[in-house]
């Protein structure tokens, strides 16, 4: 006799999807404005969009912390917060960008919006959970959206990058799976929180299968944040998406990996677990370093900010190896920083997009393409020059914050030598944005009138900017409140 | 005026940015303006400071990132009081010498913002706003040098940003343990440079952490064998540009020195006088000899310079009163001599647009006052008494004198090594017959080239001849940190090198 199931809607919590429902619903809302009305213009899917992700976002920050929910399921603790917080507010400043002068393709589809909100979903499920399976799911779900995106950019290229992209996230969904089979089949769970409860009592017996598990996760999220060696997607899917495409995918994919590694690592680094920590040393100094070389030697600013961006994972993956509260702390507020930099200075390559490739047969915004910017468009090039100083990690200016705070986590916890690599990086890093800067102010302008830099602006995409700017050049005085409050989020989930 | 330094701070930093409003026209008097009341608030600063008083003056502390011991934290002393007067008072005088047509828009206020940097430096008291200050000052100069500069500007502004950077960020990773153990000593958190101070480490980590801490200062210095951006980024730079590099930007490494390694870590300190007392003669001779074999004038006064500033760091490292104060006033006679010497070789390259010695001969016969000036100002740079660099050089090294004879003995070359370049140059370029055609109708100096030379000039005799009123302030507070570093010296052998006066005072 099988016992009646009953479920009570308060062990659900339902409360704990309300974040994702309300991304998922506007999804389905704006697909459904569509049906009913055709020709409606773009300009309304995008302030829906924002409204939908605000409400969002206000229902991420109205959650308890530490709480459980759906068949416990989703897990909603500080890191799972932060996550989401970051996530949104990226998405945030992103979706409006796509309010531009000239007219692409992919946002007059109002698939596009619905597409997007259904990704936000994906990568908030990400965050929210530590149940590998939902993990998978919630992966999954932002990835195929993420593919379908960057294809509607709809260019030779785009596709080319839609495909990579496409087959070697299938790659990474094999690993996954793999790696989650194999924890399961030595622990008996899929919940990580249960994994490592059975490990412990278990005394690691099954070392070596954990290791080829660690390993497949590894291999796995590795391509997610685009770890070297798993990174030689990253420019050309980069190059084949719109440039505030990239610039997003360099942020928020990479924050929803960070936090499922936080989770998964995190564990086994507060475990001493050597092997683990040795081969996340190895692949951080690695990640850095080769990124950094590679960015040396482009011709492209966007390869160039995609190898950059690499290396900046690097920088942060990092923090999970160090794993002291203090580290992971670090970690989102460098990320944080990072955001508002980074999608600036691709929304400024945005808005000198030109659908002719007139400056080069292959690349669209190759360095010549700068040249003398300060004589035509001052203010354009200071406030490039202010990302690209920002992201070299000269102080005052934003990810020096977060630099300091990342190196004072590697040495205080007795990683001199990390600090030293991070400072060498850091060094050699500040050549190839120096690069730029020196095309944009130290070099005589070509044949051009100055329209290919504001070719695609209009007033949202200002707007954007600026803000991103502004919070560039004055994130001292945000730094400490920020930190207070992702240090109570992160020790209040136990990293 | 509680706010004076906040004020000497940011307001070079304000006009920068309304500058951008001021039309192109009358872009010059406003930046003459603005560095002259800069220059008379560093006045005011000098005559408000009470030079009896050893300490921090003018302290002003403002919480900014308090959970981590970040504070905006500025105050000045004897030591650094005059270097930020010789901040202002270069910047005002470049200005009225300033000859550059093209884009003078943007080069006044890259100077003003190069100027809220180098203030900023020398008054910051926390070990983040200086790193804040000392990274910012790059990238005016950086502009500075790629926009106004020779063919090679870009490669040179590069070089010079990279170095600098580079060595820096060493700087910061040693910035970062020193809070650490700070923080493990006290469990507070602290970037406060005076706090760090009081901290007592085990000789150990203290060599580490002064090799952090010298990689950093040294390149800016620049020491033997992390010079050789500089004479790149003097051959290339614009006038205005060498000028505040040799004057102000290499000081922020001397100053550096005295400021962060000697009082916090003085066992190491002590026990690394030897090698860096071999750089510094490396410094100070090898790079005589190149500058005798250089063609072009600026060459000469830009590793002149390099030679004088290993006089400058052996000073600091003699580890008494006498030398750490000659040092630094060196550090005020280098700066004016120096730049003074490279606005001469300006004002000859404005007119021929060339340095080469071989292109002139018999200048004295057509710019008599221009090779007074300029004569003057070589005899100061050979260190000749009544002029200011004598003070300096003498007590730099009878402090050294202390600690080794031969030392300083070798280091004298200095002196001789120096007349034979800078009187060749002298003889090269000014006395003889005019031999080449263009040279015989060269206009005599202007108005505002005088003006600024001539100030130049009355500083180095006024302070050659009565340096008292400068060097008593630095020797207050010279003395003071003498024998605080004595107090706090562990090693016995420290103790033994680190000569306080004070202390001898007192015994007798």
């Amino acid at each position: 006799m099988l016992e009646p199931i009953s479920v009570s809607l308060e062990s659900l919590n339902l409360g704990t999807l309300a974040p994702m429902l309300i991304a998922i619903a506007g999804g389905l809302g704006i697909l459904v404005i569509d049906l009913i009305k055709k020709d409606l213009d773009k300009t309304l899917y995008v302030m829906l969009s924002v409204l939908f992700l605000f409400v969002d976002l206000g229902a991420v920050l109205g959650q308890t912390v530490g709480t459980r929910g759906f068949f416990d399921v989703m897990l909603i603790d500080g890191i799972a917060v932060l996550g989401q917080i970051v996530i949104l507010l990226a998405s945030m400043l992103f979706i409006p960008l796509a309010l531009t002068s000239k007219r692409f393709h992919e946002f007059s589809y109002p698939e596009f919006f619905a597409l997007f909100l259904f990704m936000v979903a994906g990568f908030q499920f990400m965050v929210a959970s530590d149940n590998l399976i939902l993990i998978f799911v919630g992966l999954e779900t932002a990835s195929l959206a993420l593919y379908t995106l960057i294809a509607l950019h709809n260019r030779e290229r785009s596709f080319e990058a839609a495909i990579k992209y496409f087959v070697m996230g299938a790659l990474a969904a094999g690993f996954y799976v793999m790696g989650a089979m194999i924890f399961y089949a030595v622990s008996g769970s899929v919940e990580l929180g249960k994994i490592a409860e059975v490990l412990e009592a278990s005394g690691f017996a099954n070392l070596s299968l954990l290791l080829v598990g660690a390993a497949f996760m590894i291999a796995a999220l590795g391509f997610k944040l685009s770890m070297v060696p798993f990174h030689t997607w990253t420019p050309d899917v980069y190059e084949g998406a719109s440039a505030t495409l990239a610039g997003y995918m360099s942020v928020v994919p990479k924050i929803a990996g960070f936090v499922v590694a936080l989770r998964i690592f995190g564990y086994f680094i507060q475990s001493d677990i050597v092997w683990m920590r040795d081969i996340l040393y190895a692949a951080v100094v690695i990640t850095m370093t080769l990124a950094n070389i590679m960015a040396l030697v482009q011709h492209d600013v966007k390869r160039m900010l995609a190898f950059s961006s690499i290396s900046h994972a690097g920088f942060v993956m990092a923090a999970i190896m160090i794993g002291t509260t203090q580290a992971n702390s670090a970690l989102f507020l460098y990320w944080i920083l990072f955001l508002f930099t980074n999608l600036g200075a691709f929304a400024m390559l945005w808005i000198s997009r030109h659908k002719a490739s007139i400056w080069h047969e292959r690349y669209d915004h190759p360095y010549e393409k700068f040249s003398g910017m300060i004589q035509i468009k001052p203010v354009g090039a200071v406030i490039m020059a202010l990302f690209m100083l920002s992201l070299a990690g000269v102080p005052p200016f934003s990810l020096f914050w977060g630099k300091l705070y990342i190196m004072s986590a590697a040495v205080n916890s007795d990683y001199i030598i990390l600090a030293l690599i991070m400072a060498v990086n850091s060094a050699i890093s500040a050549y190839y944005y120096l690069k730029l800067i020196v095309y944009m102010f130290l070099k005589d302008p070509s044949q051009n009138e100055g329209t290919i830099y504001s070719q695609n602006t209009s007033k949202p995409l200002q707007t954007i900017i600026g803000f991103s700017a502004f919070l560039t050049v004055f994130a001292m005085f945000a730094v400490n409140p920020m930190m207070d409050a992702i240090t109570a989020y992160v020790q209040a989930s136990g990293f | 005026m509680d706010h004076i330094l906040s004020i000497l701070v940011l307001f070079p930093a304000l006009a920068g940015l309304l500058g951008f409003v001021v039309s192109k026209e009358s872009i010059r008097a406003y930046g003459l303006t603005v560095a002259a009341i800069e220059f008379l608030l560093s006045l005011w600063l000098w005559f408000s400071f009470d030079s009896h008083y050893p300490g921090f003056q003018f302290v002003e502390m403002l919480p900014l990132i308090p959970s981590f011991g970040i504070n905006y934290y500025l105050g000045v002393d004897g030591i650094s009081l005059f270097i930020v007067v010789l901040s202002t008072f270069i910047t005002l005088v470049g200005l009225i010498a300033l000859s550059v047509e093209k884009d003078l828009k943007n080069m006044i206020i890259s100077l003003l913002f190069l100027e809220m940097t180098m203030v900023g430096v020398f008054v910051a008291l926390d070990a983040i706003v200086f790193y804040v200050f000392w990274e910012l000052s790059l990238v005016p100069m950086l502009y500075i040098i790629g926009a106004w500069g020779g063919n090679l500007r870009i490669y040179a502004a590069i070089k010079f940003f990279l170095y600098t950077f580079a060595g820096s960020l060493v700087m910061l990773v040693g910035m970062l343990v020193m809070a650490y153990l700070y923080h493990q000593a006290t469990g507070v958190w602290s970037f406060s440079i005076t706090e760090w101070h009081r901290l007592i480490l085990p000789l150990d980590y203290q060599i580490w952490l002064f090799i952090a801490f010298f990689i950093g200062l040294a390149i800016k210095v620049p020491m033997f064998p992390f010079h050789t951006w500089l004479p790149y980024a003097h051959g290339q730079a614009p006038t205005i540009g060498s000028v505040i590099l040799a004057a102000v930007l290499l000081k922020m490494g001397t100053y550096g020195l005295v400021r962060l390694p000697l009082p916090m870590f003085p066992d190491a300190s002590v026990y690394m006088i030897f090698p860096v007392a071999v750089l510094s003669l490396i410094m100070i001779i090898y790079t005589a000899m190149v500058a005798y074999a250089q063609e072009d004038m600026k060459q000469v006064v830009a590793y002149s310079s390099i030679s004088h500033m290993g006089v400058i760091v052996l000073g600091t490292f003699a580890m008494n009163a006498v030398g750490i104060s000659g040092s630094v006033f060196f550090m005020l006679s280098h700066g004016i001599v120096s730049g003074a010497l490279f606005m001469l070789v300006g004002v000859i390259y404005d007119r021929r647009h060339t340095k080469l010695m071989s292109e002139f001969g018999g200048l004295a016969k057509v710019m008599p006052r221009y090779a007074t000036i300029m004569g003057i100002m070589v005899m100061a740079s050979v260190g000749l008494p009544l002029t200011m660099s004598f003070v300096g050089e003498f007590l730099s090294l009878a402090g050294f004198y202390k600690v080794s004879h031969a030392m300083t003995i070798l280091a004298g070359t200095s002196i001789i090594l120096g007349a034979v370049y800078m009187l060749t140059l002298y003889k090269k370029s000014f006395f003889g017959e005019v031999t080449k055609e263009e040279n015989k109708n060269l206009k005599d100096l202007n108005g505002k080239e005088s003006m600024a030379l001539w100030t130049l000039v009355l500083v180095t005799i006024w302070l050659g001849v009565y340096p008292k009123p400068v060097l008593e302030p630095i020797n207050t507070s010279v003395e003071s940190l003498v024998s605080f570093m004595h107090k706090k010296a562990i090693t016995d052998e420290a103790k033994k090198v680190i000569a306080p006066t004070v202390i001898e005072r007192e015994a007798k």
